[in-house]
């Protein structure tokens, strides 16, 4: 009898588990949607505030598609006067830079992806996400619910499975009502090293996608906030050969 | 009931003895006074947080073995500040002659007492000879590649190459050779501006050939900060902060050298480091305790004067005051031997806590005399009546204190003996000093003719405004009770919010300098003040260890011996090609001097495109240091802008256009090539890098003084007193190793072992005073009720603390057990009295008792609030806490104990006899 008691138990235990990981991953899924998205056409201020103090706002005008399983993505600095015409092209994992300054491309080797972009608190893997989801190279383990800036959320662990994955964790809140990203932690060596914070959602081209995103490091006295001014999805203006050294090296 | 015959019997023998012999008596006073002197004299101050830190936690004792055994631990820096100087050259050239200054000041003779040796620049003798054994593989074979030419052209197109492929496009990389790459960039633009020069027909000197490369090479010797206009010189004392009073004497007498010094050039200077801190804290607290001292000492006569309208009472209760207070530092010097900073504030606390039992005394001495009773048997009735009560409360007092002292926690453990002996040490002077006193101020009275009832006809102890609370309270019990209980309700929903203090620095006096500049070096140098750090035996330890924690993103860096030595295979590996190095340097000297324009040229396009690339990185990156050099030499604003001309375009002009003085051009690639070959070939000794070749002051700061252990340092990225980074550190840190220790771990270990511990100690006093209370009164019932209005206090205290964001600190959680031993007091007098005078009597039981309860609470809230003026933080804090904390507990012991007592005596007909008939009457 104890024996059938304990069995059962074990069972309803590991259905519970099986239940609770179909429902993370489901949450990430849906909460992902807003960024699986394609051939995206972007226009976006990026400000940096070190001890904060606002740095010269960045404004940046961004490309992203995706093509046979692999991620392209062209960002043009247009201000501040300084960095325009600076540009960044990133295929997968590798990475090129186009300085204004001098006209030259250069190429930065992979490991660069985990590097702050444009001296911001986001890795050029963090702006590069598009197209793919968060959730993607994690596996989810729902951590129950939280109220984040009152909005009742899921909290959902992500673990890296994948050795491309940039994070050894992230805890992500998503809204309960509609699978929004509300905030992210991101751990590294057992610590919150940096939080992203997603606001302001819009319904754009099908899609509820965050116009503000703000990521404030714990490691530095800094914070980045951009602010999405222009967005357009399934875009005309994203053209094949946007992504290619060729025409980087002849952006002006 | 014996023993309170015996009690009471002998307080009478001694009080009919000393009121006659009083000259006699006070002689015994003065002879144990004399031997407590002598334990006095054996008390060392030490108050400073460093010295509370629990010595039985591992990282403690690790923290305590680096200030011992780690001679630059105890460094002293000084922060020189050029910024007021509006031109940045000549900021950097005045800064740099006050390290100068200070070096020759800091080194002469009258210094040698506190000072072992200053270091204002890095010293290059090690990396001048050994520089290659010293470098990595992988960076040999770097240089080998940028230095296989030493011609124009070859040179620059070997730099240009090396740049492209480490730094363009990485501002991450950038940041983290940030000095190296500041003094390559700087070299380089020196070695433009020579060319140009060079080939505009100047003659260019050996000297100046010489300062640049040097420059190139090594960078530049002096501690700077980003900008240049800050500079630090390091002083490595010959104390720590273990040595209190030379570290006092030692750190005053070299900041008044080091600011004088700086004076004299223009500039500010000031000091920092753990002992600057210590000495600081020192200082401050002393400060503090002088300030409160007599503040307490003052006000506390004042009012002895004003409610006993007596001017001899000041004298008559002040002097066995003072005088228990020596008894107690005594007694703690034939005990533990030091005062801390939180048994210190509580000798000051003693002033309002001793005086209680001079007022007990002193208004049943009044009361007896006010009914007309003669001088003789005045002063035996007080003994007789208000000795029980004092004595009881002073045992439970002391007793909750001594428990304390069986807590883990030094800190807690010596308040719990210093405390514990000072409630002893009062009860005992008061009782054997006041009768006396009393009787030779009789005498006087007499002596002049006085009446004996003159200066007391007009007295009258009892006050109206007691005994209308008295009336109140017994017509309207259960409001009173009502209205307690939905106050006490309101505040302790807030209790919950209490927090914590975890940042030290927040303890210290506001606006001290030395913690000041700990945040100019984390803004001006990118240097953290406090660092963790690790001890080990094994250097390869050391150095598995530092690459593990490197890549740690809340580390900025670690500093260890390890780059200054060389360890296992490294020789082996690194003579090779330090050989070919050699033969490849060897080579250069006999190249072709030719210089192709053509090519000069272009590399130096190429040079400026490098630079402009790594300049827009910086700028992005926010390092302003490399994004101000590159932009300067490349003659562009914080735009980009081109706004000068530089040594670029001259020569890049010269060589394209011409004319160029080839010939004196030709001469100057001579000279840098012999002298740059000279200093490389200089750097390929082969000989193994040994500890004892390392520079004095690197060894003094990595190797401990009998070279058996090694110290790393891991500097983090922010300030780790700030917000929570401490917990990232702290737990990043802990992912690679547990060995880690420091200033920032032990403080956390301090406040959460005084917060477990002093909850822990307090449960006990709880207990013990519980179990008190029983023997005393001998009923459960009473018992208990006579703990309500202390667990009441505990939530009005909590519930405004949480109001008012009132934080506990390890010092302020003082708090909580002196409430336990102090708060229960009232209640105690007003149970003695209402058993004294019966049922239906709160009212003059209140009348009688509320006065003397108003006085001792009043001097006890001056003997705590008395802190509040203090410069230092932590004690100011910890005066609020207390003097609100008392007055809780005199409200609560007022107004809910009594009406606690009627409703469950008088109404609910409990039974709060003592289960023994003894010598109280029964209710």
């Amino acid at each position: 009898m104890k024996r059938i008691f304990l069995l059962t138990a074990l069972l309803v235990a590991a259905s519970a588990s099986y239940v609770c990981a179909e429902t993370a991953r489901d949450i990430v899924d849906k909460a992902d949607e807003a960024f699986k998205i394609n051939r995206v056409y972007s226009i976006s201020s990026l400000t940096v505030y070190k001890s904060g103090k606002a740095q010269p706002a960045q404004v940046i005008e961004g490309y992203t598609m995706e093509r046979n399983g692999k991620s392209y993505s062209l960002t043009i600095y247009k201000a501040p006067r300084r960095m325009k015409g600076t540009a960044m092209l990133m295929i997968d994992n590798d990475l090129w830079v186009r300085f204004a300054s001098t006209g030259r491309v250069r190429k930065l080797s992979s490991s660069a992806k985990k590097n702050s972009a444009g001296g911001s608190d986001f890795s050029y893997a963090d702006m590069g996400e598009n197209g793919q989801g968060l959730a993607e190279k994690y596996t989810p383990s729902l951590r129950g619910e939280e109220k984040i800036d009152g909005v009742s959320c899921f909290k959902v662990e992500l673990t890296a499975v994948s050795p491309g994955a940039p994070y050894e964790k992230l805890m992500v809140f998503v809204s309960k009502d509609d699978y929004r990203y509300i905030r992210i932690d991101y751990y590294e060596n057992n610590a919150t090293i940096k939080t992203m914070k997603l606001s302001d959602y819009r319904v754009k081209d099908g899609i509820n996608y965050p116009f503000k995103v703000v990521m404030e490091s714990h490691v530095k006295d800094s914070r980045t906030v951009i602010l999405t001014k222009q967005f357009e999805r399934n875009s005309s203006k994203i053209k094949d050969r946007y992504f290619t050294t060729g025409y980087l090296q002849s952006i002006r | 009931m014996e023993k309170q015959n015996l009690r009471i019997r002998l307080l009478t023998s001694w009080g009919r003895w000393s009121i006659v012999h009083w000259k006699e008596a006070l002689l015994i006073v003065l002879g144990i006074t004399l031997i407590m002197i002598y334990g006095a004299s054996r008390v060392q101050s030490q108050m400073t947080y460093y010295s509370i830190l629990p010595s039985k936690e591992k990282n403690v004792q690790d923290l305590k073995e680096i200030i011992k055994n780690f001679p630059m631990a105890s460094g002293i820096i000084a922060v020189i500040d050029g910024r007021k100087i509006k031109n940045p050259a000549e900021a950097e050239k005045q800064v740099k002659a006050t390290i100068d200054a200070l070096e020759r000041e800091l080194n002469k003779a009258s210094y040698k007492k506190y000072i072992i040796r200053t270091s204002g620049k890095t010293d290059i003798s090690l990396f001048k000879e050994h520089g290659l054994m010293l470098t990595k593989s992988e960076d040999i074979k770097r240089f080998a590649e940028m230095f296989k030419s030493l011609n124009f052209s070859a040179l620059l197109h070997n730099i240009n190459n090396d740049f492209e492929k480490e730094y363009s496009g990485n501002e991450e990389k950038l940041s983290l050779d940030e000095n190296f790459a500041v003094s390559q960039f700087k070299g380089l633009d020196n070695l433009v501006h020579l060319m140009e020069k060079a080939a505009s027909g100047k003659k260019v000197s050996n000297a100046e050939v010489n300062k640049v490369l040097g420059g190139y090479l090594y960078g530049d010797s002096y501690l700077l900060s980003n900008d240049n206009r800050m500079g630090l010189l390091i002083i490595e004392p010959n104390f720590t902060i273990d040595t209190i009073g030379k570290m006092t004497k030692g750190v005053s007498f070299i900041e008044k050298g080091v600011k004088s010094v700086a004076a004299a050039h223009g500039l500010k200077a000031g000091l920092t480091g753990l002992t600057v801190v210590g000495r600081d804290e020192m200082e401050t607290s002393q400060q503090g305790l002088a300030v409160s001292s007599t503040i307490a000492l003052l006000l506390i006569l004042a009012l002895m004067i004003f409610a006993f309208r007596m001017f001899s009472a000041p004298l008559i209760s002040g002097t066995p005051l003072v005088v228990g207070i020596i008894w107690t530092i005594g007694l703690t010097g034939f005990t533990i031997q030091r005062l801390n900073i939180v048994t210190a504030m509580y000798m000051v606390a003693l002033l309002g806590l001793g005086i209680d039992y001079a007022i007990h005394l002193l208004t049943a001495f009044v009361q007896e005399r006010d009914g007309g009773v003669p001088f003789k048997d005045a002063v035996l009735n007080s003994l007789g009546k208000s000795g029980n009560g004092i004595i009881i409360g002073a045992l439970t007092t002391a007793a909750a204190f001594f428990m304390l002292s069986f807590s883990k926690t030094e800190m807690i453990s010596e308040l719990g003996i210093v405390a514990g002996l000072g409630i002893i040490s009062e009860l005992v002077v008061m009782i054997m000093m006041i009768p006396p006193l009393l009787s030779w101020r009789n005498s006087r009275v007499e002596r002049k003719g006085k009446g004996e009832h003159k200066l007391f006809a007009r007295i009258n102890i009892n006050s109206h405004a007691a005994s209308g609370l008295g009336n109140m309270l017994v017509k309207k019990p259960y409001a009173v009770m009502l209205v307690m209980i939905l106050v006490i309700t309101g505040f302790s929903f807030f209790a919950g919010k209490i927090s914590i203090e975890q940042n030290i620095m927040n303890m210290e006096k506001k606006g001290l300098e030395s913690i000041k500049l700990q945040d100019e070096m984390v803004k001006e140098f990118g240097m953290a003040p406090d660092v963790m750090s690790i001890i080990s035996s094994n250097l390869d330890e050391i150095k598995s260890l530092s690459t593990k924690l490197k890549k740690l993103s809340s580390v900025k860096r670690v500093e260890s011996i390890v780059p200054y030595v060389t360890i296992g295979d490294e020789v082996k590996v690194r003579t090779p090609e330090i050989k070919e190095f050699k033969m490849n340097i060897e080579n250069t000297r006999s190249e072709n001097s030719g210089i192709d324009n053509r090519k000069l040229l272009y590399e130096l396009n190429r040079l400026e495109d490098n630079f402009l690339e790594l300049s827009d990185l910086a700028y992005l990156g926010n390092m302003d240091k490399i994004a101000g050099i590159l932009s300067h030499a490349t003659g562009r604003n914080s735009d980009g802008v081109k706004v000068g001309t530089t040594a670029f375009d001259s020569l890049g002009g010269m060589l394209e256009k011409g004319p160029v003085d080839e010939r004196n051009l030709e001469h100057l690639q001579n000279m840098v090539r012999d002298n740059l070959a000279a200093k490389l070939t200089e750097m390929t000794s082969l000989q193994p890098v040994t500890l004892d070749m390392v520079p004095a002051v690197m060894r003094d700061s990595f190797v401990s003084s009998d070279g058996s252990k090694f110290l790393l340092n891991i500097v983090p990225t922010k300030n780790p007193w700030k917000g929570d980074f401490r917990k990232i550190y702290e737990s990043q840190i802990k992912s690679v190793t547990d060995k880690a220790t420091g200033m920032v771990l032990a403080g956390d270990v301090l406040t959460i072992m005084a917060r477990e511990d002093g909850v822990r100690s307090s449960l006990g006093a709880v207990l013990v005073i519980f179990i008190i209370i029983l023997i005393d009164f001998r009923n459960v019932k009473l018992a208990f009720l006579t703990m309500i209005p202390l667990a009441a206090s505990f939530l009005v205290l909590f519930g405004i603390m949480g109001i008012f964001n009132i934080k506990f600190d390890f010092v302020n959680i003082i708090a909580v057990p002196l409430l336990i031993g102090i708060g229960i007091d009232d209640a105690v007098h007003i149970n003695h009295r209402y058993l004294l005078e019966g049922k239906g009597s709160m009212a003059r039981v209140i009348g009688k008792t509320g006065t003397a309860l108003l006085l001792t609470s009043l001097t006890t809230i001056i003997g705590f609030a008395s802190f509040i003026p203090s410069p230092m933080r932590a004690m100011k804090s910890t005066g609020i806490v207390l003097s609100l904390a008392m007055a809780i507990a005199f409200i609560n012991s007022v107004l809910l104990h009594p009406a606690v007592l009627i409703v469950a005596a008088e109404k609910l007909k409990l039974n709060i006899n003592p289960w023994r008939k003894g010598d109280k009457k029964h209710v």
